[in-house]
Formats: structure tokens, sequence, C-alpha cells
């Protein structure tokens, strides 16, 4: 196990700064819910091996592909969650893989997994095996349902535990049927609250407590994403319904511009705190209609829930939005200190004048191509250890021998091995 | 579970955050064993003490149950920000934390005379986390907004829904629920880390659009590195078909079907008995099911209309099909066998609202205790105690700030 009670050397102003995750050592098993998991420990320092099948992870065959050409080291989701991974091929099916992956967990402060429940315990490098020889491990399992009881082994994608958590019936239209949020939400939930889980572990084993299994359910991680959803049925008798394209509450919801939309929240949440702001900008603006915004009746949250008030609104903003641009309207309604947003495309955020005064996208050399990818940066800027990506992405089995070396497999060994088809 | 070890017990946090993401990271975070000490005010009280739904739909600053979901476990102080002697008691509080979080916009803190220059003059390895809407620096800062509007200015609104209709979104404030309390509460234990091996603490600034952003990283390398802007494609999966949602028995009843492989499929056209409608020889390879993945949904929707979906459920996935019932509030709460094994739902007592529901995490320790373990605080419940105990400060003197309106 590395240290961790030794002090950093002070850092010269012209190296680069300590990163907080320094030293800590993570081994990936590549798999459905692990990449963004590990992603967050290598970006703040920690040494992230991840650990192929020697075909490749699943993530290497995921769209999209730098120049849509499908191959194993052209995929763009693979690029962008393993960048500053190290990548070792190793066949756990194997005698010889298993032994191999059992010495990488025994030098490891914390090991991801998303294999069946159970899997691992079958190959004998399950958390018992594993925390027999290191003690202070943290073995973190994420799977769809949890690693017991009744749906433990269903099938799932992420639009099934999108529906099983809940969160796709609050989304679509009152007219079609439920429809999902864009990107594989669910197994991003499933990363980041494995990922709290796992930290939170390792900080007790800093302070002298064991290791952990930590078990995490990804319908679990959907279902915290119901907002009020579970409380309003429980204290108020109602079923939250989806309301897309409509108003929520009069002046929230999208409404379209000249060239695109916008999301307006005029009243702002729980409150009408921002409902003066806006009515004096569309006063300014002479809105025909806005001066009747002034009603006192508008300050009623029961008033703003009503089908007349949302016709009211949406007559008199309607024709207003639509002869303006997004940009216009996110800018003058800001001004006057209001919840307004432009629905933007994912071209129009890379443009984002905010994102690129923060200096958020980042340039990453990806080797395999030659090619420099531009991908999202620091989801948080630290000021003593600062996120950084610290490398590209591997090749698949890039780091095999150099990681293998280190658990005493020589260059013959290696050969051997790759013969044998374990790495 | 018999553990009782907490992974983060004797962390103190200083919490001035309100309504979503902030809160939603610090009740995380108690759940894992800090103390979390909520620092509100009754002028002023965070907007979800206001907001339905209520215990028996009465309106009161103890009877959201929006709030008490992510306010479970956690201590509350009722501070006067606006008073010089309340932004000493609060510096006080902080001065024995280990965490100050907010998510105000940026400068309030600095107003009130606990922004980070003040405070790391008093309690030089705070670690000190802002998570305003668009950071703490640019020519945006200063913009307010909600979950919403995150999601719309982030993409994530204009991928979402149909490509002919208005985009739809979550239907929720998606960023205050996942990407920004996660990041933040990562990122926070990662300081701490940091902390416990060098003494050093340091200034976090989370814009609470960028962890929503890091969630869209395929398609923003799509549009950086190929040029496409991806657009809104329903349920619809680029590379396999059938894979949407298809109407069950009942009102808004609905199933959502994955299939990936030939073997499903001809497993998903046995149990749905339809071999005849559905057993084209032109539909047993993947890409001939995409190019006609519209009519596949026709197809498979008439035929799961006459199914429960639950039981529907079963039948597919003793086939091994990907599949799913989509669950309303009663079903995750009622009628999911698994979320019940899981016993995701816990009950606690609360004085005014009496004993109601709480999600649990979705996290299990071998050996550790998660909670939430207490119901949210009432308003000021424990300024008290919190003075007194925390604080040093004899009784009589907080019963005189609190008539004087400074611990209110």
């Amino acid at each position: 196990m590395h240290s961790m009670s030794a002090t950093p050397k002070p850092t010269p102003e012209d190296a680069c700064p300590p990163a907080a995750l320094d030293g800590v050592r993570v081994v990936e098993l590549a798999g459905d819910f692990t990449p963004y998991f590990g992603k967050l420990y290598a970006d703040l320092g920690a040494e992230v091996v991840v650990v192929e099948h020697p075909r490749g992870s699943r993530q290497r065959r995921e769209a999209p592909f730098i120049d849509d050409q499908p191959g194993v080291e052209t995929s763009l989701a693979f690029a962008y969650h393993n960048a500053g991974k190290k990548s070792v091929t190793l066949d756990i099916g194997t005698e010889a893989g298993r032994r191999l992956f059992h010495s990488l967990a025994v030098q490891a402060d914390i090991v991801v997994e998303s294999e069946r429940p159970g899997a691992l315990d079958q190959l004998g490098i399950g958390y018992a095996a594993l925390a027999k020889v290191n003690t202070k491990l943290v073995l973190t399992s994420i799977s769809a349902f949890g690693q017991d009881g009744p749906y433990a082994h269903y099938a799932y994608s992420d639009l099934t535990l999108l529906a099983l958590g809940g969160l796709l019936y609050l989304g679509g239209y009152a007219d079609t049927p439920p429809i999902r949020v864009y990107g594989n939400q669910a197994v991003y939930a499933a990363s980041l609250f494995a990922a709290v889980a796992s930290i939170s572990a390792y900080y007790s084993v800093l302070s002298g407590a064991p290791g952990q299994h930590v078990d995490v359910s990804a319908q679990q991680c959907v279902t915290l994403a119901l907002e009020n959803s579970a409380q309003m049925l429980e204290l108020e008798g109602t079923i939250r319904k989806r309301f897309g394209g409509e108003q929520r509450q009069a002046g929230t919801g999208v409404f379209a511009t000249a060239d695109g939309y916008i999301y307006l929240m005029a009243a702002g949440i729980a409150s009408n705190r921002f409902w003066n702001n806006t009515v004096a900008w569309l006063i300014e603006e002479r809105v025909p209609g806005a001066e009747a915004l002034r009603e006192p009746q508008w300050a009623e949250q029961d008033y703003l829930a009503s089908a007349e008030a949302k016709q009211r609104f949406g007559e008199m903003f309607t024709p207003f939005a639509a002869a303006h641009s997004s940009e216009y309207l996110y800018q003058a309604g800001q001004r006057h200190r209001m919840p307004i947003c432009p629905v933007c495309t994912p071209a129009q955020v890379l443009q984002n004048r905010q994102l690129l005064a923060r200096e958020y996208f980042v340039q990453v050399p990806h080797a395999a191509s030659g090619r420099t990818l531009t991908m999202p940066g620091a989801p948080y800027k630290l000021t003593q250890t600062p996120w950084r990506l610290r490398a590209g992405p591997p090749r698949l089995g890039e780091h095999t021998s150099e990681v293998l070396a280190r658990l005493g497999v020589g260059a013959d060994d290696l050969k051997a091995l790759a013969g044998m088809g374990v790495v | 579970m018999a553990a009782s070890r907490q992974l983060l017990s004797g962390v103190r946090i200083a919490d001035f955050s309100w309504i979503g993401a902030g809160s939603y990271t610090t009740k995380m975070l108690a759940d894992l064993g800090a103390e979390v000490i909520k620092i509100e005010s009754s002028v002023y009280p965070d907007l979800l003490r206001t907001s339905r739904p209520f215990k028996d739909g009465k309106p009161g600053v103890n009877r959201s149950g929006y709030f008490a979901d992510r306010n479970a476990t956690k201590r509350s102080i009722t501070i006067n920000m606006k008073e010089p002697r309340g932004r000493d008691i609060a510096r006080a509080l902080i001065a024995k934390s280990d965490i100050v979080c907010n998510n105000f916009a940026p400068g309030v803190m600095d107003r009130w005379g606990v922004g980070y220059a003040d405070i790391v003059a008093l309690k030089p390895d705070i670690v000190f986390i802002s998570m305003s809407m668009q950071g703490a620096s640019g020519p945006e800062k200063d913009y307010i907004g909600y979950g919403m509007t995150m999601t719309a200015l982030t993409g994530l609104q204009f991928l979402t829904g149909l490509p002919d209709r208005v985009p739809a979104g979550t239907g929720t404030n998606y960023p205050d629920h996942i990407p920004n309390p996660c990041h933040a509460a990562f990122v926070l234990v990662a300081a701490l880390i940091h902390r416990k091996r060098t003494g050093q603490g340091q200034f976090i600034d989370l814009a609470q659009t960028e962890p929503t952003l890091a969630l869209l990283g395929p398609a923003l390398l799509d549009a950086a590195v190929n040029g496409h802007t991806q657009t809104r494609s329903g349920n619809a999966h680029e590379c396999f078909a059938p894979h949407g949602v298809y109407p069950c028995k009942g009102n808004d009843r609905w199933i959502a079907i994955g299939v990936e492989t030939d073997a499903q499929w001809q497993a998903l056209i046995e149990v749905l008995g339809a071999p005849e409608v559905l057993g084209q020889p032109r539909w047993r390879s993947p890409l001939g099911r995409l190019h006609e993945r519209g009519q596949l949904d026709e197809l498979i929707g008439a035929s799961t209309r006459a199914w429960d979906s639950d039981q529907l459920m079963r039948a597919l996935q003793a086939r091994a099909v990907p599949c799913g019932a989509v669950r309303d509030a009663h079903d995750v709460l009622h009628r999911d066998e698994q979320l019940a094994h899981r016993k995701h739902w816990i009950r606690l007592e609360h004085p005014e609202m009496g004993e109601t529901i709480y999600n649990s995490e979705a996290f299990r320790f071998s050996d550790a205790l998660v909670g939430p373990l207490r119901a949210a605080p009432r308003l000021g419940e424990h300024t008290l105690d919190i003075c007194t105990s925390l604080l040093g400060m004899p009784v009589e003197e907080v019963e005189r700030l609190a008539q004087q309106g400074v611990l209110k």
C-alpha cells in the first residue's frame, strides 16, 4: 500500500501543483458503470489502471467515433472517459488473468467493478477473497439494481434503468409516451454516487478504519433524481406527470424565439421573488399586455398554476419571444435579474463566452489518430490541487507491461501470457 | 446492519446552502456521517421550506416534504446575517468547522463577511466550496438561474425530446439532483484528503453548469471533433432497434424495452406471441430492425397494450430481454419489489410532520452505517444547543440575541 502519511515536498513555482489524490491507486475493471467513476479519480491525481479484456472494453465500441469511423482506438466516448488512465489488458476468465488481477487489487486502495452481481466471487476475486489479503481495500461494486434482490439479475440498459427508477415517467410530453433524458444519465448517476461513497470509505481508511465493500444500485441513483414527486404523492396524494412543451406554471417553460428557444422561469422556484423583475423588463420592452401582470393575483402560487394564468402569460409573451433572438432575450432578461437562459445546441455550448472565459474546454492529444480533441474540462476549480487531465486516452493495453512489471511479470512472462490470450 | 461506524464522522460542515444542489450535497455528506449545521434565516427561509408538498396540504416552514427530503439528518441554527453580532456568531461557528458550503450567487458570502478571504484569515485550513450557477469568474458569473435553466444552457434540454417538437428536458431540475451534488460531495472529500495529508485547506469554485456539461462529453466531442450537432431523437437508440417505450394495459402505463441482440429479438417476438406479424426475415438482423424501427415500434406497441407492465417485464426478463416497467411515484413507493428489497424508502419521525418518507442513499457498505438517521430539522431547532454546547455561549445571551432578532 502506498503510504498516505508522508507530507509532499514544497512545490517549486514552475512545477505542477500537487493533486488531491496523488499516489492513490485505483483499479477499474472496465464495465458498464465504471468509466466516469475512474475519470473522476484520475483527474484529481489518482493512478487509475483500467483493466480491459484483450479485445477492448465495451466502451471502445461506443459511438461517436472520430470521423464516424468505428475502431478500437477511435471511440470519442472512450477517449473522453479514459483519458489520463492506464490501460492494461487482462482476461479474468483465465486462471492466470485472475491471479494478475488479484495481485493488482492487493496493491490498490480502491477497486471498482460492475460485473454481474456475484461474478467476481465465483471467480475467486470477490470482496471476501481480496479483503483477506488487503484489509484496507475499498471494493466498489456498481450494478443495475444492487448486489441482491428480486431484480438483481435483470437485463438492463440506460433506458430501462430510467424507467424503473422513475425519472423516465417525468420526461416527455403530456400526449406522448415518456421520453428519456439524453445521454446515459442513469449510467452517470451510478458512477457518481459510487465515486462519492468510495472516496468517503477511503477517507475513513486513512483515519485507520478497515476497508469496505461498497454496493451501489443504479436504479436507486435514478430514484434520487425524482425531485419532490414521491413526497407529492405521500403528502398531497398527487402523482406528478410530464409536461414537456407546456408552461409548468405561468411564465415557467420553453418559448420559441426568432432563432431557437429560451427557458424562462419568470417567478423562480416556489416563490415569486423574480416576478417583479420580469414584469418590469416586459413593460420596458413595451410588450403589449405586460401592464396587466402587475395585478395582485399574479403574486399567488395557485393563480400562477392555473390554466388561465398560463394562457394569459403565453398570449402576451409568445409573440415577444418569437420576435427576438435567444441571445438578446438572455442578455436583456439577465440584465433585469431574471432567470432566463437560451436552450443551447452542443455547437453553441462550445462557443459560450462564459465557458471560454473560464477556459472550461481542454485540448487533449489523441495519440492513435494524431488529432487533438476538444473536450469538457474541470467540473470544479480548486485553488491548491487543481483538476488536471494528465494524458490522452490510452491505446488498448498501452500500459500492460509497465503495470505488470510492478507485479514482477517480466518480458518473457508477458510473451507467454500474450500467447495464451491472457493479456 | 449492525455497524455503527460512519465514514465521515468527525467532519463538521457550516452549511449556508439552500434550495437545490447545495442542500443535496450536504445531505449526502450528512448521511455519510458528517455533522452538518444548516445556517438559516427565519426572515428569509430556504425557499423549499415554503414549497409544496406540505404535510396534509397545510403550508408551514416545518411542513414541506420537498425541503425535508434534502435536509434530513442536518441541524438548524437561525442567524440574521445582516446583524454584525450574527456574523460574529457565524464566524465562530465556521472556526469550529472543516467545510463551508454555499450555493449563493458570487459576492453574497463576501458581503456578509464570511467569504473565503475573510474565513481563511480566521481558519487557514478551511475547505470552502461555492456553488454558484456559472462560477466565481467570467462575464456571466452574476447571471441567475435554477436547475431548469442550467439544463437549457448546457444543451441537455435541446437534446432531450422529439425532433419535431419543442425540447422537452427531464421535467425536473435535473442538475440539482445528480451532476452537481455528486461532483460537489466528491471534490469536498478529496479536498479533505488533501488536508489530512498536508494540513492545507482550499477554495473550490463549482459552477453548476460545468458538472452538467461534463455528463454531455460525447455529444460535445461529436460537435467539436466531427462537426456534428446531435439533436433530439426521443427514445430511439442510434445503433439498436427496437428501443423505446410501449403502452401497456391501464391509463398511462408503459414499458421500456431495448433490444440489442438477435436472440433478444427472437425472445421478444415469442413472448409477445406475435411471430406471424414480427417474424419477418428482414428483421432478424440488427440493421434490418434499425432501418424500419418506426414500423417495429407500432407493431410492438399494438402487442404490448394487452399486457400489464409488470407481468410483461417479468415474462421478458425470464428470457433476458432488457426491459423495465415505467414507474410513476406510486410504483416507486409501493410497487417496485427491488426498491422495497433495498429498503430505499425509510420513514422518519418529525415533530410537526409525524412519520414521513425519505429517500435513503443509493449505496450500502459492508461495515459502515449510512443515513439518513434523523428527520429534517425544524427552522432554528438547534440554535440554543449549537450556541451553548458548541460555541460556549451562556443561555441568557442566546435568549437575549433571539429576542433582539440576531439569532432569528
